[in-house]
């Protein structure tokens, strides 16, 4: 059973496209397409506004929060082609970096693992993928992936953190080695692995099975086990979990998890990986969870009236 | 059915969802808005909007809102924290219990463990009760008495599972146990039993024959005959059918718990019992009174006679045992499915179909452990109840060990879930810790996810968090909650707090950026703040280059401020020499030994002067190519003061070195 425990009313003068919680729980950022950037203090049922962030001169698409080891450090991207990476100093939030390398709106924004640094990869309508990473002293470094996705990039999102070999713990002040992947979905139907290797960016796998746009990526949580599981989802209606085995990431297997009537948006993960929320155009969210027996259920299935979350007014006929 | 969000337009918006740690996120929104290449026409308009052409720049703004949405909301109910505090004690007494004790004494355990559970689960349906009472809200009084409701079904069905497959009551004391759980859960008749019992002249009472026949149908023989006795008194005429009936009643054979009888035995006695009361029937003895005949009838386990008294026994599964008791009291348990199956057919008979709670306890009387455990995570709002009784239920080593497709069981799964729930809650957390360790396979790394989600709103529960990672050798989260805490208290510009973290951290980087914030103060101020802290920094000094100099840096002043000076000024020196000191620090460090130089008494050595000229000059070289112009009259002017300072300290060296000391 899902209940509504806070409306938050941000104010927005035009249509909000991404809402995201804190690493805690504790702050909401919001973002739209009247340029702004909004940060919402949301303990205990409240809603006092921090921050009014502008920066952009056009809709702001996606925000990011970077891990708070790293202090209060938010991204956005927006159609002005412009990635914003802001920070909080002293209670106060301001514009700390302003990436502007892209030719055309910059559509997803998403941080690495904290184990690799600040990182910040952000896919774009000009097809290119860019990764920015702090050297620090209010100084990036910028990589960039040139024709990552034919037509444009909608999303990226990262592999967990997992060191290959033992994970004995590292004398102070060494970085262990890491393999930094990420995932991408794009205007080509696509979804892409990218692997660095030797400090450059390569592109390691290819996984084909959507007919359209893929319009989101998500690579789910690690909970130890060997197998690597990513969700993309499809102009074409069809969200698909792939799942890959063995820890060298080469046999990748697509499973349907449902084919919806209208364009599915986004996919996220719980933090603990067993649930995935399927945002559609078709004016529902819907929860799954990976069942006994190795089948994805829609949990507003399995457990009557627990999950399914919907806009429609309950006089009117669910759709599944 | 989809859950409706309050206020949610679906005409004008489309919801998205992003998870935070514990809460969701609904926000309402457009898909494929106006804005260029991002967005692009569904090929499927949706009916319910015609507009949703993507062009269409500036739709209705309208309120923009964003929910926030929990799905475990028993969590937060006060009333129910006592459950899971209590529950979570037997829990880890369970998990610690000596698995060592076999056979009955460990069955005897378990069935104890059990009853705690149950007598929590009491103890908050009475909090509940008392809450629902005296709550003015008819709101939040509904709300209370619903969850008193869920409460009393899980405690009858946790008592069912505990009498079936805890104490696996055998044939006999089965049928015992199953009277004992219908009288205590069947209450909807006490009222009326109070009723014609506290009533001057119960006999009179146009309810009496109606409590009697509860008496009867609940096997309280005693209870039963005490009330009849009365009616006797009052009608002399029925005297001789009262003693009839009175007697068989006296006599009927029950099982019983101890060994003092086999089934057998007990079989042939009730066997000839119920040849007795039959000729007594047929006899026509009871004829003139339809009441006492048709108490007759159901000694005699007449399912016709039993059933006319539906009312009074309000659900299908008192009917059954009702029907065992006088039928077949030696039932044995695996024999229970059929009655059950058709004892709630008979009861229901067709005009109402079972409800998930009966289907629940139909699972259980066929022992069908999985299915009752299915069907209650279906039904139930959250998971503690499964997760707990699967658990006493595993310990009773009853659920056979298939393996779930992702490698964990059933028993650790719903742990999992239960577990995780209690994470979204401030306090309630801790608990979670405890269930997440004994999840033998998943639970190290859902603790590892889950403890990094809670929010360091303070040192102390930053200090806790600590601890339990510790305990466990999470070095990972203990690193990074100790650079979370570093960043935030250098945000706050508590520097000493920030250093002491970032060494716990054993984060290099971060302590060398906390000791350039501390030189840098110091060069600002004078002074040294957090001196304890710098002062102690024992071999943690060695994390870091900076924070090495920190603390050799603040050794020197405190060797000034003895009047040690030889030894200050050796360490002055060995800073730059040994290249301890960033270059940027030079200056000042030069600049700290001017007193020393022009100290009375000669404190450098020749070949230290020599070391100090040599540092000044290496520094003026580098510094002439950059910022020349730029160069103030300060800088200047203490490069010259220096510059002489050891000259003259260099020339009265050399006199006094050169001169040979009288003895």
């Amino acid at each position: 059973q899902v209940s509504v425990i806070n409306t938050v009313d941000t104010s927005h003068e035009d249509m909000i496209h991404d809402a995201q919680m804190d690493y805690y729980g504790t702050r909401l950022a919001t973002c739209s397409s009247d340029r702004s950037v909004k940060i919402f203090d949301v303990r205990n049922g409240g809603q006092i506004l921090i921050a009014d962030l502008r920066g952009h001169e056009g809709p702001v698409w996606q925000v990011a929060w970077a891990h708070p080891m790293y202090g209060n450090i938010l991204a956005s991207c927006s159609y002005d082609r412009k990635v914003i990476i802001w920070k909080e100093d002293n209670g106060t939030w301001e514009k700390t970096y302003e990436y502007t390398g892209h030719d055309s709106s910059v559509n997803s924004v998403c941080w690495a693992p904290h184990d690799y640094g600040l990182l910040l990869a952000c896919g774009s309508s000009d097809g290119a993928i860019s990764l920015l990473s702090y050297t620090g002293d209010g100084q990036w470094e910028v990589k960039k992936i040139s024709n990552a996705h034919t037509i444009g990039c909608n999303a990226v999102s990262w592999a967990p953190a997992v060191v290959p070999g033992s994970l004995i713990e590292q004398p102070s002040g060494q970085k262990p080695n890491y393999v930094k992947r990420f995932a991408s979905g794009g205007c080509d139907n696509l979804v892409k692995i990218w692997k660095e290797e030797d400090s450059q960016w390569k592109e390691e796998q290819k996984l084909e099975a959507h007919s359209d746009w893929v319009r989101d990526v998500a690579w789910a949580p690690s909970i130890g086990l060997p197998t690597s599981t990513i969700a993309s989802c499809s102009q074409d209606g069809r969200v698909f979990i792939w799942t890959c085995d063995d820890a060298s990431g080469n046999s990748w297997s697509p499973k349907l998890l449902h084919k919806f009537n209208d364009v599915v948006w986004h996919v996220s993960w719980s933090i603990t990986a067993n649930i995935l929320a399927v945002s559609g155009g078709d004016n529902k969210v819907t929860l799954w969870k990976e069942s006994v027996d190795g089948l994805w259920a829609c949990i507003s299935d399995v457990n009557k009236g627990q999950g399914g979350v919907s806009a429609a007014p309950e006089g009117q006929q669910n759709e599944q | 059915p989809p859950q409706v969000v309050p206020g949610a337009d679906p005409a004008a918006r489309q919801l998205c969802f992003a998870w935070g740690p514990a809460e969701g996120l609904v926000c309402e929104t457009r898909f494929g808005r106006a804005g260029g290449s991002r967005s692009r026409p569904s090929p499927v308009p949706s009916r319910r909007d015609p507009s949703v052409d993507a062009d269409t720049a500036g739709g209705a703004p309208g309120s923009s809102r964003v929910f926030v949405v929990r799905r475990d909301q028993d969590i937060y109910i006060q009333t129910l924290r006592k459950l899971f505090n209590e529950s979570h004690g037997i829990f880890m007494g369970l998990q610690r219990s000596e698995d060592e004790l076999a056979g009955k004494s460990r069955k005897a355990q378990l069935v104890q463990v059990s009853k705690n559970y149950r007598s929590v689960i009491r103890a908050c349906m009475e909090d509940m009760h008392q809450a629902a009472v005296s709550a003015r809200d008819p709101a939040l009084q509904g709300q209370y008495s619903t969850q008193v409701s869920i409460l009393s079904a899980m405690e009858l069905i946790w008592n069912l599972c505990e009498i079936l497959f805890v104490e696996a009551a055998a044939a006999g004391p089965l049928l015992l146990r199953l009277l004992d759980w219908v009288r205590l859960h069947v209450c909807d008749v006490d009222s009326m039993v109070r009723e014609v019992l506290s009533s001057e002249n119960p006999s009179k009472h146009e309810l009496f024959w109606n409590v009697v026949d509860v008496f009867v149908l609940q096997g309280r023989m005693d209870e039963a005959r005490h009330l009849l006795s009365k009616e006797a008194t009052a009608n002399p005429t029925s005297m001789n059918m009262y003693k009839i009936l009175d007697d068989l009643m006296k006599k009927m054979p029950m099982p019983s718990l101890g060994n003092t009888q086999t089934l057998t035995e007990l079989e042939l006695k009730w066997q000839h019992w119920h040849e007795e009361c039959q000729r007594f029937l047929q006899d026509g003895t009871f004829a003139s009174n339809p009441h006492m005949e048709s108490i007759c009838k159901i000694l005699l386990g007449d399912e016709d006679a039993i059933l006319e008294k539906k009312e009074l026994m309000t659900t299908w599964y008192h009917f059954l045992v009702t029907r065992l008791l006088y039928s077949h009291p030696t039932v044995r348990p695996m024999e229970l499915r059929f009655y059950a199956q058709s004892s709630m057919d008979l009861f229901l008979g067709g005009e109402s179909s079972p409800e998930p709670l009966d289907m629940i306890l139909m699972a259980a009387f066929e022992f069908e452990m999985h299915q009752v455990i299915k069907e209650c995570s279906i039904v139930l709002s959250n998971w503690w109840f499964v997760a707990h009784l699967t658990d006493l239920l595993d310990h009773c080593k009853l659920l056979q060990s298939h393996n779930l497709y992702f490698g964990s069981n059933m028993r650790e799964f719903l742990l999992l879930e239960y577990a995780s729930g209690l994470f979204s809650h401030h306090s309630l957390w801790q608990l979670g810790v405890d269930y997440f360790d004994h999840c033998p396979e998943f639970g190290r790394v859902y603790l590892e996810l889950h403890m990094e989600r809670v929010p360091l709103s303070t040192e102390q529960k930053a200090l806790k968090v600590l601890r339990i990672c510790e305990q466990r050798q999470m070095h990972e989260q203990v690193r990074s909650v100790c650079k979370i805490m570093a960043m935030k208290a250098l945000r706050n510009n508590r520097l000493g707090s920030a250093l002491s973290w970032s060494i716990r951290a054993k984060d290099a980087a971060f302590a060398t950026l906390i000791s350039d914030r501390f030189l840098k103060d110091y060069c600002e101020r004078g002074c040294f703040s957090d001196l304890d802290l710098i002062d102690n920094l024992g071999p943690s000094m060695l994390l870091s280059d900076r924070l090495t100099f920190l603390g050799k840096y603040r050794e020197f002043h405190r060797l000034y401020g003895e009047k040690r000076f030889a030894e200050a000024a050796r360490l002055l020196l060995t800073l730059m020499t040994a290249h301890i000191a960033p270059c940027s620090f030079w200056m000042t460090l030069l600049t700290d030994a001017l007193p020393l130089l022009e100290q009375k008494e000669i404190i450098f050595s020749a070949e230290q002067t020599y070391e100090l000229m040599r540092c000044l000059e290496d520094l003026t070289a580098g510094n002439t190519d950059k910022q020349k112009f730029q160069e103030d009259d300060v800088e200047t002017t203490k490069v010259e003061m220096l510059r002489l300072a050891l000259a003259r300290n260099l020339a009265r060296v050399i006199v006094k070195e050169g001169t040979v000391e009288g003895s």
